[in-house]
């Protein structure tokens, strides 16, 4: 009955666009930052770019978006909160951060194996009357507090409305598409319920091409990754050697 | 000096502080503000016929709540005055002829990241609109909206009763009510229920 | 009595009754509500959500666009699936283009030099220079309802009507110069293709309708080692096609013209291919020391490009030596190739020419900012965004985002003809004025853009060819009447040609070229984005790729 929700992204298919980073933003309404760097930004969706270290014809290079992997278990997060701000969610699965109640320690942040995390150093603001663009149900947060991927909840709640008021106890698959879901263009990012058998995501995260970043760490992410290339399998388990981020480009 | 003085000077201290926390504190604490006009459910639902709440404030489509009507809903019937009143007057000359919204008051509005579903109560649990909404859909006057100088939001939300103690059935829309109600019925939602 | 300091004590002791009042403890619970919703943050307004559809306009593309709409203002966009070439796919930056109204270098007072002017002044200033002398108009969106009337004002005065194109489709240039089918009624057939080697192009990384090809290759190539889709990228560096391709070719950068040059060679001497010319003068030696690659690796490539037909080369603009690589290929004007999408187009002349005697020069908000006229002219620049470093004469403010009623003509490479109409869904403010309102002010018979687009689905509506994809595909032959036809238009609805019964078209060849390009070499830069978004100012969630993180390097543009 309770949903697992996560994704599986075929980093075969991902071309590095970056159509699903803006359209992250856009949905859940994080404010233009050209005053932020790298480090400073708000990026709750995230595409690195990876090279094989190789030189000339033999270089190699993989797009990898990297999203708060919705951690299953001993979910790091979670354990650090001192404001209990954070909680797996018993229903879908989804690590639901509570802006509100984040008091800004970051603790959580250092927490983090994926640096999936992102910390409000100002507070949002967008040119005058931009703020008539904002998405209508998802909540502007304040500076000082960390915010990140929240699987596009705000999706999922207008999508158990409209089944509620259709009269359905379970929602229609299709109304719950998350935004970076949609708005991939090779559809590289796929997204369904892990834990129900007839789910097409639940099938491909257990295919031998699979894996998942820093597994090792056994906090049972919910996003896998996928590739048929073997170098970029390796990547998910490096500790040092092939595969450094390519900067800028 | 006498220990009998003492404890007269340490009740008078003790009363005005209890008088203050108790009587001055919550008269202090809110400020009065009026509706735009005197709307008036009874009138509406013995003379026009709506004696549902559903036929003005209704669930569209897509499971989202219409709430307070738009202004389109009352301009439904009253693009012209039907009747003497000074309530409908000033509805139909500042508000329906120029076409803006009525800029009503809303008593159970809640923060920006409460998300709350009338789809979900209303329809599939089947809760009457009384029993977090009183019998106001009966009333005959439009009830005061007191707003707390402080948070900004109704006196509603926490309930007239200061102490939260002794209160009516349906009094307080805290997220410790919506808590309340969920365990009594076994239904538990995390964070993600309720929030956005 | 007199009273004590014991007094003082003992009743201020008594005020700590104040924790047996709601006092501290309300407070408490108002104050962290007051912190937590600050004022000044802006909160997105409650009320109705709707989906309307249209077309984004920024571009020639013209992708089919949802936009979810609250209270009158639009809150997100998405793609729309059923679109036929677009296929529900959104360039990077497309996502971020309902905010783009806002952009702080939104133009809304007509400027004259320096300083602030009115539209009058303009008009006047305009309707002299039109008795002075020829006009010319500078479009970079042809075939649009607007176009006719930049067309038809300049008839009638003698003027000049000019195009800027995009580098794809200038790639299509020298097709048209050998053929005599112009530039717009030339397409790539890509579904019919199974081997496509790009030089340079940045086919999976904003080329043409961003979705057409991302999404053909996602289905037919996309993690297969031996795909239904090879293909083959050329380039110097790594791009982002280049690493996603089935093959990536490196060779040292402007020499794919001796690459195509090598490989022509290959395929004539080795007879892989029915042609039988033109040959090119260069040696596969020279060939091969131009790119860098080994004479085995030109050989290879050659091969490997005609293992799998039908093949095409796609050039990153107008470069002669791939065109003629496609002739000796026989893609041009065959299946999986270059191809001939309808019989009645027009042929548009380049801005780059032809524009020096003209008095005056309008150019249409739909042309790249980058544009500079190549003349001295008195120069009247519409646009909706600054973007920087102007040195037009006149600046006037053009309306933005889904603010005007216009429609979508074919995508300028897509191998069959499409047209929509994308309504207005914001209303423009009155500071703002299009060029076809502009010079309707000056000429009030000229037609309005309602008029033309009605006359045009009309035709539609008479041609009895062609299929409405909506949610559905409806034949056109279905419909009852026009207004039925138009409606569903104004729905979001594609037309789509049949496919003409001949795609085919010959082109003249006798030697192989000797100039690169027939115009000026392009440099191939496939890695910046800016090739392909002309709007003058990113939208401002462009951050996130350029400032927020290392994903992309910002693009040279004056003022992002």
């Amino acid at each position: 009955m309770n949903a697992r929700y996560g994704m599986v992204i075929d980093l075969d298919r991902c071309t590095g666009c970056g159509s699903c980073m803006v359209a992250c933003a856009a949905e859940n309404n994080v404010a233009p930052l050209p005053q932020a760097s790298p480090r400073t930004g708000i990026t709750p969706m995230l595409v690195r770019k990876v090279s094989n270290g190789m030189e000339g014809g033999a270089q190699r290079e993989v797009f990898i978006p990297i999203m708060c992997m919705h951690c299953e278990h001993e979910t790091p997060c979670v354990s650090v909160c001192p404001q209990q701000a954070v909680e797996v969610d018993k229903a879908t699965g989804i690590v639901m951060q509570m802006p509100q109640r984040c008091l800004g320690c970051r603790y959580c942040m250092t927490a983090c194996p994926y640096h999936a995390r992102y910390f409000n150093w100002w507070d949002p603001a967008w040119p005058a009357g931009m703020e008539k663009s904002l998405n209508p149900g998802v909540a502007v947060r304040m500076r000082g507090v960390v915010e990140k991927c929240n699987m596009c909840h705000a999706r999922l709640h207008s999508a158990m409305a409209k089944a509620a008021a259709a009269g359905k106890r379970e929602i229609d698959p299709a109304d719950y598409v998350p935004a970076c879901v949609e708005a991939c263009p090779t559809a590289a990012i796929r997204f369904g319920n892990l834990a129900d058998q007839n789910d097409a995501v639940s099938h491909e995260a257990h295919s031998p091409d699979a894996f998942r970043l820093l597994a090792r760490l056994d906090t049972e992410p919910k996003v896998y990754y996928k590739s048929k290339e073997a170098w970029v399998r390796a990547l998910a388990e490096s500790k040092s050697g092939p595969g450094s981020e390519v900067k800028h480009g | 000096m006498s220990t009998r003085r003492n404890i007269l000077v340490f009740g008078i201290g003790l009363a005005v502080t209890l008088l203050a926390g108790w009587v001055a504190f919550p008269r202090v604490l809110y400020v009065q503000k009026q509706q735009p006009l005197e709307f008036r459910h009874k009138t509406h639902a013995e003379k026009s016929g709506l004696a549902e709440c559903s036929q003005c404030h209704a669930l569209r489509d897509d499971g989202t709540f219409a709430g307070i009507p738009a202004m389109e809903t009352c301009a439904g019937c009253h693009s012209e005055k039907m009747g003497t009143s000074k309530a409908e007057a000033i509805l139909v000359d500042t508000y329906i002829k120029p076409g803006k919204e009525t800029p009503w008051l809303v008593y159970a509005q809640q923060p920006a990241n409460v998300w709350f579903s009338h789809a979900i109560h209303v329809k599939r649990a089947a809760l009457a609109c009384s029993e977090c909404h009183s019998t106001y859909g009966e009333s005959d006057e439009v009830k005061v909206y007191q707003q707390n100088r402080i948070s900004g939001y109704s006196r509603d939300i926490w309930g007239h009763s200061i102490s939260r103690l002794r209160r009516a059935p349906h009094e307080g829309m805290k997220m410790s009510d919506c808590e309340d109600c969920h365990r009594r019925h076994n239904l538990e939602v995390g964070c993600l229920g309720c929030h956005q | 009595m007199k009273l004590t300091r014991r007094d003082l004590l003992w009743g201020v002791a008594g005020t700590a009754g104040l924790l047996v009042t709601p006092v501290p403890w309300k407070l408490l619970d108002d104050v962290s509500i007051w912190s937590q919703n600050w004022p000044w943050i802006p909160q997105p307004a409650h009320g109705p959500v709707e989906v309307k559809q249209s077309f984004c306009t920024l571009c020639p593309n013209g992708c089919g666009m949802r936009v979810r709409m609250a209270s009158g203002w639009p809150v997100g966009v998405a793609g729309v699936a059923s679109h036929p070439i677009s296929r529900g796919a959104l360039c990077p930056l497309g996502f971020g283009v309902h905010q783009l109204n806002w952009h702080p270098r939104r133009l809304r007072t007509v400027r004259h030099g320096a300083s602030s002017s009115s539209w009058e002044a303009a008009q006047v200033a305009f309707a002299k220079a039109c008795s002075e002398g020829p006009i010319a108009i500078i479009d970079g969106y042809p075939g649009r309802a607007a176009s006719s009337v930049f067309e038809t004002f300049v008839q009638k005065r003698n003027g000049s009507y000019r195009t800027v194109s995009s580098p794809e489709t200038l790639a299509l240039a020298p097709y048209a110069n050998w053929s005599g089918v112009p530039v717009a009624g030339l397409g790539y057939d890509l579904e019919n293709a199974q081997t496509i080697v790009s030089f340079g192009a940045p086919l999976l990384d904003g080329w043409a309708t961003p979705g057409r090809f991302t999404r053909l290759w996602a289905e037919r190539a996309a993690g297969s080692k031996d795909p239904q889709l090879r293909l083959i990228q050329v380039e110097a560096s790594l791009s982002r096609t280049a690493a996603r391709a089935w093959q990536w070719v490196s060779v040292h950068a402007g020499s794919e013209a001796a690459l195509a040059a090598g490989v022509a060679r290959v395929l004539l001497e080795e007879h892989l291919v029915p042609a039988r010319g033109p040959m090119p003068p260069m040696t596969l030696a020279e060939a091969a020391g131009q790119t860098g690659l080994s004479t085995g690796a030109i050989v290879d490539l050659a091969r490997t490009m005609v293992a799998r037909p039908p093949v095409v080369a796609i050039a990153n603009g107008d470069n002669l030596a791939i065109a003629a690589l496609n002739v000796v290929l026989g893609a041009a004007g065959a299946r999986g190739g270059i191809v001939r999408k309808s019989k009645h187009t027009e042929s548009y002349a380049s801005a780059d020419t032809g524009i020096d005697s003209a008095r005056a020069v309008l150019i249409d908000a739909s042309v790249p900012w980058d544009f500079v006229p190549p003349t001295n002219a008195e120069v009247f620049r519409f646009a909706a965004w600054d973007g920087g470093s102007s040195t037009a004469d006149w600046l006037l403010p053009a309306p933005g985002f889904l603010e005007e009623l216009t429609d979508v003509p074919t995508a300028p490479t897509s191998a069959i003809a499409t047209y929509a109409v994308a309504p207005s869904l914001l209303k423009a403010s009155p500071e703002v004025q299009s060029a076809a309102q502009f010079l309707s002010g000056i000429d009030p018979a000229l037609m309005t853009m309602e008029k033309i687009i009605h006359a045009r689905c009309a035709d539609l509506f008479r041609g009895r060819a062609g299929t409405l994809q909506g949610q559905e595909a409806t034949p056109v032959a279905k419909f009852a009447s026009v207004q039925k036809l138009e409606e569903q238009l104004w729905k979001g609805a594609v037309w789509v040609d049949e496919p003409p019964r001949s795609t085919a078209f010959r082109c003249q060849l006798k030697e192989w070229p000797t100039t690169v390009s027939s115009a000026q070499a392009l440099s191939s830069s496939s890695v910046n984005w800016s090739n392909a978004w002309r709007a003058p100012v990113l939208p401002p969630l462009a951050s996130k790729l350029y400032q927020e993180s290392s994903l992309r390097e910002a693009p040279d543009r004056r003022n992002a």
